[in-house]
């Protein structure tokens, strides 16, 4: 991949990585749109889809309520894609699944760590922001804001690094049979949490038999479509 | 109240950064403060202690709630504050909001209109619409984003400290009863056909090990909640995955 390959990965994981909780929260976030996009930047948008499919199941897991601690899944994303098309053929799909899935981790904690830190500089500007000072108020909110490009971008950066050195890396270790039980696994595990997520989001009340109508009508469409 | 010319563009604008500087200490406060500002400007404003620097330094206390729905509480205190409401009654105003307006936000937004798009846009994906379901899914999510954080601000602004009132707005009450059923069929149609669109590559072998995989997988999920997590379970498998490949070559 060419050096603007990889600048356009880093820009867009970046602006995915502050639209999580930042700014616009637009849902580019979401590894639907995160691995389509990816995708179409590297002129692979079947693979960018794919790992959108995979990634956005897993984000199902999720609920982002309150100050709950959650793995990021939009630049981790980005990096699966890149990963997936480097790698290529069967190989692909799996490798990209265990880059995005360590990406995500460490953009969770990365997460984490930023609300640490914001918290200690606004506790040590207390004061200034009790003197209703508009300045000041401004000051504190954008750096914020631009801590979390900084956070976003060294995520999308890590994940890239290990799209470009896992790849290789793994290529000869694992065989093509391997390479299928990898990728196997990566989506059942997506489709679990995928499930899991939904069930707890339906709970048992009166939502679940809509649940398992529009379960029903998949599977028929599904079995129709075979 | 004296005759004040809102900027609703400007603290609109600003309401979509309300999480900017997220932490564990203030929560959305800071952010808030931020969009409420433009929203103040009018309120005396001489001196270091003027009515405009409090109402300023109260708008970033604490607060926490969907931030979607952050600007009702904005557009409220700011109305309070030209209102003249004492401060004690600004500060218990923002304080009660908190809960109903996360848990209206949550199970509005998080819980239903995002999932029920993605669930579409996951079914859409799997019967071929490609990228163009991806746009369909940004545009019309976006479409109930944005009119949302606009209408949520103007409603703060009309009532004031009677903001609850914009609490019962047909809008919030019948669209969080609607949005729950359509989310849980949306996402029901979604799963199987997702899962067959991703193991279309696989023989038959290997799909019969996704089967097994998959039931297992949320099984765990469902007997370890708290415990194992989406992201464990797939770091778990793909260990797993890494050594069976590695031996079974």
């Amino acid at each position: 991949m060419s050096l603007e390959g990889w600048l356009a990965l880093l820009g867009w994981g970046t602006l995915v990585g502050v639209d999580l909780v930042s700014l616009p929260q637009m849902m580019i976030a979401r590894p639907l749109v995160a691995g389509t996009v990816a995708g179409a930047i590297l002129g692979d948008v079947q693979t960018g889809l794919k790992l959108g499919v995979v990634f956005e199941l897993l984000q199902y897991d999720i609920l982002p309520v309150g100050a709950v601690r959650y793995p990021e899944y939009g630049p981790a994303t980005v990096a699966a894609v890149a990963t997936a098309h480097a790698a290529a053929g069967a190989l692909g799909l799996g490798l990209g699944a265990v880059v995005g899935l360590v990406t995500g981790l460490v953009g969770g904690i990365s997460l984490h760590v930023l609300r640490r830190v914001n918290s200690r500089i606004v506790s040590a500007a207390s004061v200034a922001l009790e003197s209703g000072d508009p300045r000041v108020l401004l000051r504190m909110h954008v750096g914020g804001l631009l801590r979390d490009v900084l956070r976003a971008a060294l995520v999308t950066a890590l994940g890239l690094a290990f799209a470009w050195t896992v790849p290789p890396a793994l290529t000869g270790v694992l065989s093509p049979r391997g390479a299928i039980v990898l990728a196997v696994a990566a989506v059942a595990a997506a489709l679990a949490a995928g499930a899991g997520g939904t069930i707890r989001l339906v709970g048992r009340g009166p939502n679940l038999a809509w649940f398992a109508a529009g379960l029903g009508g998949g599977i028929v469409i599904a079995v129709w479509l075979r | 109240m004296a005759a004040v010319r809102p900027r609703f563009g400007r603290a609109l604008l600003r309401l979509f950064a309300v999480q900017g500087s997220y932490n564990y200490e203030r929560m959305l406060g800071l952010g808030v403060g931020v969009a409420e500002e433009p929203l103040l400007r009018g309120l005396p404003a001489d001196g270091p202690v003027s009515p405009y620097r409090a109402a300023v330094a109260r708008g970033a206390h604490f607060f926490n709630a969907h931030p979607y729905l952050a600007g009702l509480a904005v557009g409220a205190a700011a109305r309070a504050e030209h209102d003249g409401a004492p401060p004690d009654l600004i500060e218990r105003l923002r304080g009660a909001l908190c809960g109903p307006l996360g848990s209206i936000g949550d199970r509005l937004i998080w819980a239903g209109w995002l999932p029920l798009l993605s669930g579409l846009t996951l079914a859409a994906i799997s019967l071929g619409a490609g990228w163009t379901a991806v746009v369909a899914f940004l545009v019309v999510y976006n479409v109930g984003h944005v009119a949302l954080r606009w209408w949520a601000l103007r409603a703060g602004w009309e009532h004031g400290v009677r903001v609850a009132a914009a609490l019962h707005h047909p809008l919030l009450q019948r669209g969080t009863a609607l949005v729950g059923p359509a989310m849980a069929c949306a996402v029901g149609l979604a799963l199987p056909l997702t899962a067959q669109y991703l193991a279309a590559p696989f023989g038959a072998w290997a799909r019969a090990v996704l089967a097994v995989g998959a039931v297992l997988g949320f099984l765990a999920l469902h007997w370890l909640p708290g415990r194992l997590t989406g992201l464990r379970l797939g770091l778990g498998f793909a260990a797993l995955a890494l050594v069976v490949g590695w031996v079974w070559r």
